[in-house]
């Protein structure tokens, strides 16, 4: 009743196959926040948004996670374009990170509820869910949205990237690993029934 | 006439899905619209850590898992949205709410809770609560352990289940508080990563509201 649903499906239904690699415009925080200013004057707050891909494993769901240089983990998804649609720029920067490269076949990918908003008030790290109340001005605003997986799926990613099945509860309260916004991903979405 | 003014800033298009439906804002009004009396308080049980332990052992043994229902309610203040709670003497914060009576479905449990805890029953008129969505829910897994907010794989038998639910004020109410609890009302800011003092079910509402504008109508 208050519980939505969510299907999950044994990972054993995924194939996974390597692609061109997909390297990051910025090799560290510093050069990444400076990219983010020069973006923001031209274009105005980033909005970002990412994908919540899961899983069933172990009859526990576990989240797909993209890891690169063996230490920072990332959801699927990226920066929309000026005037995009948040969910036409999901389906195009999942499509870009996962789907095979070959032209025109492009999976259905079916995006659900957003689950969580995240805001980022400075050119920092730090992110929020909520926008700090003297801030009229921030600088980036990251939407999570739930993507419903089909039983089977083929999966491309670049061989850049790890990509990783991680059990919710490995997630939980493992800020130091993952950070805010992937740590807290459990709950999130603890209202589904998986 | 209403002024709305967006918290959350939200940047022209509001958050849509694919089937096209969109999140819903929670209006909020100013803590000054409500009024607060206290009213007299049933003696506390089960206040220490141990009688409670004790006592969800003794009601697992006849009920089986426990259920709790938890009302996220905001107003504004400050010009920003903040979460009501109760405080026990000086210490424990809790969300309005309690445990459900066997057979009895959330949103009953949910109403019958807010009425006994934040209002009177004069002339046997009962305030209509509004209960929207569920917004999260944490598991117990043993008598003593801490709530998650997942069931752990393999686990058959729970010992509570605790489901935390949008409630939304109307414009004007008048609550009544046991004289044993103070009403707060605690900015979102000040709960946000606050374990220590709040606890993971209490600090973790502001992200479990995160997808949700809210507006607040100003006079």
């Amino acid at each position: 009743m208050a519980c939505p649903v969510v299907n999950t499906y044994p990972l054993s239904g995924y194939t996974f196959a390597n692609k061109e690699p997909k390297l990051d415009k910025d090799t560290n925080v510093p050069d990444r926040l400076t990219r983010m200013k020069t973006n923001y004057m031209k274009q105005g707050m980033r909005t970002t948004v990412e994908g919540i891909l899961l899983v069933k494993e172990h009859n526990h769901p576990h989240l797909l996670l993209l890891q690169m240089r063996n230490t920072f983990y990332k959801l699927p998804g990226g920066r929309l374009k000026p005037g995009e649609n948040e969910i036409e720029g999901l389906k195009r920067k999942l499509s870009s990170k996962l789907a095979a490269p070959s032209a025109g076949v492009q999976p259905d990918w079916q995006i659900g509820e957003c689950v969580g908003v995240w805001w980022r008030p400075n050119f920092e790290t730090y992110l929020y869910p909520y926008c700090p109340p003297h801030i009229t001005k921030p600088k980036e605003c990251k939407k999570l949205f739930l993507v419903h997986l089909p039983e089977k799926q083929f999966f491309a990613v670049p061989h850049n990237l790890k990509l990783l099945a991680v059990p919710l509860f490995e997630l939980y309260d493992n800020i130091q690993r993952y950070g805010s916004v992937i740590s807290t991903i459990p709950m999130q979405v603890s209202r589904f029934q998986f | 006439m209403n002024n709305s003014q967006l918290f959350n800033y939200t940047h022209g298009s509001s958050t849509s899905t694919d089937d096209g439906s969109q999140v819903e804002a929670i209006k909020i009004y100013g803590l000054s619209n409500y009024y607060f009396y206290s009213k007299p308080a049933p003696p506390l049980k089960n206040q220490t850590l141990e009688e409670r332990i004790s006592c969800l052992k003794t009601r697992y043994d006849v009920c089986g898992i426990r259920t709790c229902v938890e009302a996220v309610i905001l107003v504004e203040l400050s010009k920003t949205p903040q979460l009501l709670l109760l405080q026990l003497r000086n210490s424990t914060y809790k969300l309005p709410g309690g445990r459900l009576r066997p057979g009895e479905s959330d949103i009953e449990g949910l109403k019958r809770k807010l009425t006994n805890k934040l209002s009177v029953h004069s002339d046997g008129i009962l305030p209509d609560w509004e209960v929207g969505e569920c917004l999260g829910r944490w598991w117990r897994v043993g008598f003593e352990t801490l709530l998650l907010p997942y069931l752990p794989p393999n686990v058959r038998s729970p010992k509570e289940c605790r489901k935390i639910f949008l409630v939304k004020l109307p414009e004007r109410q008048k609550f009544t508080v046991p004289k044993t609890h103070k009403l707060l009302a605690v900015p979102l800011s000040q709960l946000h990563e606050n374990h220590e003092i709040y606890g993971p079910v209490i600090s973790g509402v502001p992200q479990l509201l995160s997808k949700f504008p809210i507006e607040t109508a100003s006079r």
